[in-house]
């Protein structure tokens, strides 16, 4: 390999296979824990810790993890819950699988670190039905964690107690939304819940809940262990800290997940690591962040993938689950496709969702089919203002590929509608 | 207390105000679709948006969903705002089928109103609309999903208000259906505020369909009868008939929302087929009469009566379901023409503890039902909510939700639509559970109860009593709680219950609490007939041996049905068969109708003016909807006689057939003129001097108490009795009790009620049960003195040992016993 | 009705829960392992396993994808749809399928093995175009790999019709 960057979350990648224990543990795993849980460390010290590693929420939002455990008052009642969310339903997300096939102790680890940090004695790992071969390792690498006196009763012969069940979605992408997730545990239709109360303070069956992405939770041990400096100089930037997984997809030459510095630059990612573009394939656009970030021109090529950088260019890193699109691709007929996603998705709970969706929904397939007319475009613009002040986030991300297809290829939907067709469809076959 | 400004007008508002409320004191109603302020927000239809556009908040936002803060400067008519709110509309127009022309809601409708408020009128989308196979929920609501703008109200209402289980929402997005696992009626006694919380037509009233359009009814506020909470109501009249009652909101009594019993119960107003026809024709010795040549055959009649036998040989007879108006005309006419009576009640021990009730009610501890849902703490003594006293099953409800322990203390089977706590105790047993959970609440707090606290205290020991292991934890919840509440019930209990459940409400009052007490009483005119109580001390029990021994030569029966309360039809029958005369004024066509030497037709709550006192004293006025008269329907023509009058308009309010009848123009209102209720009820009732209006009371409803706040200090019976019966365990006792649907004479005459009855059935405890020989679904016949009655068991844990709880259902034959309290022993009940 | 041996394992399931509602998904997974679907009768007992009426149930089931609330085939081909398989020609599987088992998307084999279905992604975007059957994920799809897997599972049905 060129490029030597140092590899933590998938430190431990074998072709084919999962890390045992034994090799997470030659590695370092567990190390986290006996100095932190085993040495009775204060769990304010492991929040201070992560805080200052800046640690970034990785399931989208990237919000910080150290003020997420932090939020949870000290005087709130217990038992407290910790959910690792691995729904990963998004399209074109794929990152969370491969880790939970690498190297599973490393998120166990960081599950009990995370729990000890907020006295929490239950978590749940939310995997989504498609998932089976991850809750089936899981399950089976928890009952070895749990042997090994890392999880369950007195962790270590400490007083701390904490024990993880795999708990199997039923398969909706709105459960991966933190508060339609802690509803879908509960057995409620998992319809998203508004804060106030936050889950950190009201959750679970009302009790403090954290919600935390598995790639946020990986990183834990790692950083417990060598310390914030070391997590922060990881990072290509200045400013982002740690490793990123990236789940690449679509037209490149091998797609996958890699870990690489966050902020690595696009080109790099697609370049190197991904052996370039598909042979034949000319770079059109990509979604940087997962289906409902904005597409991005090869204007960005260059630019570091990462929170802050794609936010000045309005747009997302998200999952950063980067999609590529080459010069073959309908645009158009890919953004209905997304917008098909997220209609068939919609939990029903608003009006713009539920009726909004739908009617992008129609209005790019008759484009598409070339039954467009000149109003669908000024209509769609409108709609996805609309959908913008909906309940969750799923609409106004799903308005996203929409608004910046009119943006960036307005004429290519023109093109649709005045030739009453998809001028790619004699092209590609699609 | 937050400030803002709305509309460039400024309010403050209570900490927690919604915008959408603060907009709403204002006179500014935001347009709204899931919000509902029984309900609560849940941000779903976005109907509501506003422009922030000063403070915390900034642009288009939901008002719902945002508590009033200082320095907020709201605008519900910015073009943002306005052009939001269009395609909100659009979008849920998108799918809606305009059935308008031919939707029971046309009028009434909701999103008929927002569309056209928001100026949506052309469907741009251009995709086919989505259909939806309906669903078939009962007798009483009609299903049509295709107008579902899924705002979740209903499921909302029917889950999480009501607590009932059985519809809500299935699917996801654009298929989102509301309704049932399958087809079939709806569980909920509260089904019916289904068709007003929709804000469009997915759920309409069954029994009016297709009869009425909204516009063409005459519509009055009107008030339910059927038990003594006194529900606000709105009734719709039309072509002479009642169509159909609505909810009315009253925020201290029902809130928005009405029981199904209230809402369908209306139909013995326009009569039904056969025997249920509603008697609209004066008659004389069966024979149909002239209203004037009636009211003058009664006169003369009573006359003779009183002049052969003197006028004590006529008795007055009422019910609790007469009005205020009736009862105080009856009492009048008994002073002032030397009458016997009235009697109100039938039974001497109800008619006890009715008064004990109300003497006991003073303004410091009664509480309305709004109370009841915000006390933290309810204790429920010998009373089922959910069949007495409907709504206010759903009050308790509420406060269940909050978190308040709701404990029942009753020998039936409750069921209640939440989690609470139920110790089946007889009804001799009450007072012993209800004293000891009192006592081990307020033990510690002893020394600081004063003199007559202590003396309740110590009167409260009941001996060899060991209370159930749960009473501990529930008595320190008692303990801690700030605004406990008491509801006592007037039927199962024994007579000094009602008056120790308000010296333990007083008690806790004593130990520093916002205690309340609420009572359910019998009926809808009971609080009345307990004011006018010096009066009418007889009870009909007794009157029937004055008419045995000949005292009693004529009766007076004024919207009163003894066939249907008195214990002992065969003893009834001979005992009016004596009579020499029997006049009836009434509305239902009872036996006591059919059997009248002289009939005239009495006016109906929705055909005259009629005031009720609520079992909390509340003074509430029902006005009329209609004149009433022989309904026009079923393609028939009314009957064509010459006449100046409606045909079947010659029934009056029982009040005015009575004044006539007992000749009392002289005496009443100088003479010849009219006569109003203004008048005659401060005669009856000196408090209603000035009170009384013709057009209703003050909306608040004034309140009567005919007791001042303070300490009894008369204990109750406690320790007397509550002990062990002390007789043969072999035997039960008898409790007759009341159902939701299929005990009240509303229920025997109104055939839209029909549909909801279900089969009596007498319940009893396992072990009782076991002991006997018996299982759950057997059919045993139970001999009585006057004979038996079949009936079906039904067995449970939860009922209290020792009784036989069985309810006064239409469809059973129970009249055949000498009088209450009745005792059945074992070898009675036989397996059939 | 539930075989009395799935409503012991059930009631262990259940009991292993915060409160009985979590384990509603499980209970119709294991229910589905064995019958397939959730009919009428299976929705009404395991809603009264789970201390649930049938509509609240009902309000989970038809919530989510992987809950069948019509019959289906011993195997549920659910062919990803979404926008890399789309990308990848995610029509080509469908339609070779559509050929190979002679029913529609939507549709269910005569000899009641198969039943067509589309998914959203299944987060096997690397390996698009993919599927996946009963829990079971397969990427990079192929006609000829498309013929191995269902071959495989033809052979499997045959020799144990009882699993």
């Amino acid at each position: 390999m060129e490029f030597d960057y140092p590899r933590v979350l998938f430190k431990n990648r074998k072709p084919d296979r999962v890390a045992t224990l034994e090799e997470y543990r030659e590695s370092g795993g567990y190390e986290a824990l006996q100095k932190f849980v085993g040495g009775r460390v204060s769990p304010k010290e492991v929040i201070r810790l992560v805080s200052e590693s800046g640690l970034l929420g990785r399931g989208g939002a990237g919000f910080p993890a150290g003020m997420k455990w932090s939020s949870v008052p000290d005087s709130s009642p217990f038992p407290r819950y910790l959910v690792a969310n691995a729904d990963e339903m998004e399209p074109g997300t794929f990152k969370d699988r491969v880790l939970m096939h690498v190297d599973p102790h490393c998120i166990i680890e960081g599950m009990v670190l995370a729990a000890y940090s907020f006295s929490a004695s239950k978590g749940f790992f939310f995997v989504r039905p498609s998932y089976e071969s991850s809750a089936h390792i899981l399950e089976r690498e928890l009952e070895i964690a749990r042997k090994a006196g890392f999880l369950g009763h007195r962790i270590l012969g400490t007083d701390f107690s904490f024990d993880i069940v795999v708990h199997r979605s039923g398969g909706r992408y709105i459960c991966g939304e933190a508060s339609a997730l802690l509803n879908a545990i509960m057995g409620k239709r998992p319809n998203p819940v508004k804060p106030p109360p936050y889950p950190t303070e009201k959750g679970l069956w009302e009790k403090p809940t954290v919600v935390n992405n598995v790639e946020t939770l990986a990183n834990i041990p790692h950083i417990l262990r060598n310390g914030p400096e070391w997590f922060k100089g990881l990072s290509a930037t200045g400013h982002g800290a740690g490793t990123k997984l990236y789940a690449i997809s679509g037209r490149v030459s091998r797609p996958g997940a890699v870990e690489l510095p966050i902020g690595t630059r696009f080109s790099e990612i697609i370049d190197e690591h991904c052996g370039g573009m598909a042979p034949g394939a000319r770079f059109k656009a990509c979604l940087p962040g997962g289906a409902s970030t904005r597409f991005m021109t090869g204007e960005h090529y260059d630019i570091p993938m990462d929170f802050e950088d794609l936010k000045k260019i309005g747009n997302r890193l998200g999952t950063a689950a980067i999609m590529v699109f080459d010069h073959n691709t309908c645009l158009l007929g890919a953004t209905l496709n997304l917008m098909e996603f997220f209609a068939r998705e919609s939990c029903g709970w608003c009006t713009p969702c539920r009726e909004g969706l739908p009617y992008m929904l129609e209005l790019l397939r008759r484009i598409e089919n070339g039954e467009g007319r000149e109003e669908y475009i000024p209509n769609l613009r409108i709609l996805c203002k609309q959908v913008w002040n909906s309940y969750c986030a799923l609409a106004p991300g799903a308005a996203e590929p929409v608004i910046s297809l009119l943006d960036f290829f307005e004429d290519e939907v023109r093109q649709h509608i005045s030739e009453k067709g998809c001028p790619f469809h004699a092209k590609a076959g699609h | 207390m937050p400030r803002l400004v709305i509309d460039e007008r400024e309010i403050e508002v209570p900490e927690g105000t919604k915008v959408i409320d603060a907009a709403e004191m204002l006179g500014i109603v935001i347009p709204r679709f899931c919000y509902h302020e029984a309900l609560g927000s849940i941000g779903a239809c976005r109907m509501c948006a506003v422009k922030f556009l000063q403070g915390p908040f900034k642009g288009v936002q939901m008002s719902c969903m945002i508590d009033a803060r200082d320095g907020m400067v709201v605008s519900t008519t910015d073009e943002e705002a306005v052009q939001f709110r269009k395609r909100v509309i659009e979008l849920l127009m998108k799918n809606h089928p305009l059935d308008c022309p031919v939707c029971d809601e046309g009028g009434q409708c909701l999103l008929q109103d927002e569309t056209v408020s928001s100026g949506h009128g052309v469907r741009l989308f251009p995709g086919p609309k989505r259909t939806y196979r309906d669903q078939y929920l009962g007798p009483y609501i009609k299903h049509e999903m295709n107008r579902c703008i899924h705002c979740y109200r209903c499921s909302r209402f029917y889950q999480e208000f009501c607590g009932y289980r059985d519809l809500g929402p299935l699917q996801i997005g654009d298929r989102m259906y509301f309704g049932r696992f399958s087809d079939g009626a709806l569980e909920s006694p509260f089904s019916g505020n289904l068709v007003d919380i929709c804000p469009t037509g997915v759920y309409t009233d069954k029994t009016a369909r297709f009869k009425l359009r909204r516009w063409d009814l005459e519509r009055a506020p009107s008030l339910c009868n059927q038990c003594s909470l006194g529900c606000a109501t709105v009734a719709n009249g039309h072509y002479r008939g009642v169509m159909r009652v609505e909810a009315r909101f009253d925020s201290e009594v029902n809130g928005y929302f009405i029981c199904d019993a209230g809402r369908f119960g209306f139909s013995y107003s326009n009569g039904g087929e056969g025997r249920r026809e509603r008697p609209l024709g004066p008659k004389m010795a069966g024979a149909p009469a002239s209203g004037p040549i009636a009211l003058a055959g009664a006169r003369e009649a009573l006359e003779n009566i009183a002049a052969k036998y003197g006028p004590e040989a006529i008795g007055a007879v009422g019910s609790d379901r007469n009005s205020l108006e009736s009862q105080c005309m009856l009492a009048l006419v008994c002073k002032t023409r030397g009458w016997l009576g009235p009697v109100f009640f039938s039974d001497p021990v109800v008619r006890r503890k009715t008064l004990a009730a109300v003497e006991a009610l003073d303004g410091e501890l009664a509480v309305s039902m709004r109370e009841i849902a915000e006390a933290d703490f309810v204790l429920v003594a010998g009373a089922d909510p959910l069949n007495e006293a409907p709504m206010a099953a759903l009050a308790l409800r509420q406060a269940a939700r909050k978190h308040a322990p709701v404990v029942v203390i009753d020998p039936r089977s409750i069921r209640l639509p939440f989690d609470f706590e139920h110790f089946p105790a007889s009804p001799e047993e009450i007072e012993k559970y209800l004293g000891t959970l009192l006592r081990m609440a307020v033990e510690k707090d002893v020394a600081g109860l004063g003199k007559e606290g202590e003396e309740f205290f110590r009167a409260t020991g009941f001996e060899n009593f060991e209370p159930p292991a749960e009473m501990a934890r529930l008595s320190e919840l008692l303990g801690s709680s700030k605004r406990p509440v008491i509801l006592c019930g007037t039927d199962v209990s024994v007579e000094t219950t009602p008056a120790f459940a308000a010296e333990c409400a007083r008690l806790l009052r004593i130990s520093g609490k916002q205690a309340g007490l609420f009572y359910l009483l019998p009926g809808a005119g009971s609080f009345g007939a307990a004011l006018l109580s010096e009066t009418a001390e007889k009870t009909f029990g007794s009157l029937i041996e004055d008419i045995e021994n000949g005292v009693v030569r004529a009766l007076v029966v004024a919207e009163s049905d003894p066939f249907h309360f008195y214990p002992d039809r065969d003893r009834l029958e001979r005992a009016l068969s004596k009579l020499e005369l029997l006049v009836a004024i009434d509305y239902f066509p009872s036996e006591t109708v059919r059997r009248a030497s002289i009939f005239y037709p009495a006016s109906t709550i929705f055909e005259t003016g009629s005031t009720y006192i609520n079992q909390e004293g509340r003074v509430q006025f029902a006005q009329p909807v209609h004149r009433g008269g022989a309904p026009i329907r079923g393609g028939q023509h009314p009957p064509r006689v010459y006449s100046g009058l409606v045909p079947g308009g010659d029934h009056l309010p029982a009040w005015k057939v009575l004044w006539q009848i007992a000749g009392m123009a002289e005496e009443i209102a100088g003479g010849h003129g009219d006569i109003s209720p203004q008048n005659f009820i401060p005669a009856a009732l000196p408090a209603f001097d000035g009170l009384g209006a013709e057009r209703g009371y003050p909306v608040d409803g004034p309140r009567l108490f005919a007791a001042k706040p303070g300490f009894r200090g008369k204990g109750g019976s406690a320790g007397g009795i509550g002990g062990e019966r002390g007789e043969d365990p072999e035997s039960f006792d008898l409790l007759m009790v009341e159902w939701m649907f299929g005990t009240s004479e509303f229920s025997a005459w109104s055939d839209s009620l029909d549909a909801a009855l279900c089969a009596p059935y007498m319940s009893m405890n396992s072990r009782d049960a076991a002991r006997a020989g018996l299982r759950d679904g057997d059919r045993v016949s139970v001999e009585l003195d006057g004979g038996t009655f079949e009936i079906e068991v039904c067995v449970s844990d939860r009922t209290a040992g020792g009784v036989l709880v069985v309810p006064r259902h239409q469809a059973l034959d129970w009249q055949k016993m000498k009088d209450f309290p009745v005792r059945v022993s074992a070898e009675k009940i036989r397996k059939i | 009705m539930l075989p009395d041996e799935l409503k012991l394992k059930l009631r262990e399931v259940i009991a292993g829960a915060e409160s009985p509602r979590e384990k509603a998904i499980d209970v119709m997974f294991e229910i589905q392992e064995l019958q397939g679907w959730m009919s009428d009768e299976a929705m009404v007992e395991a809603a009264e396993l789970l201390g649930m009426t049938p509509l609240e149930l009902e309000e989970l089931a038809t919530f989510y994808d992987y809950i069948y609330r019509s019959p289906v085939g011993k195997y549920v081909i659910k062919v990803c749809d979404s926008t890399v398989c789309w990308l990848e020609g995610h029509q080509r599987v469908v339609d070779y399928l559509s050929g190979r088992l002679g029913i529609p998307l939507g549709g269910t084999s005569a000899d009641g093995l198969f039943t067509l279905l589309p998914v959203c992604c299944i987060g096997y975007c690397d390996r698009a175009p993919a599927m996946v059957i009963n829990k079971r994920v397969f990427g990079n799809l192929t006609p000829e790999k498309i013929d191995r897997v269902l071959g495989q599972l033809a052979e499997k049905a045959d020799f144990s019709g009882s699993e």
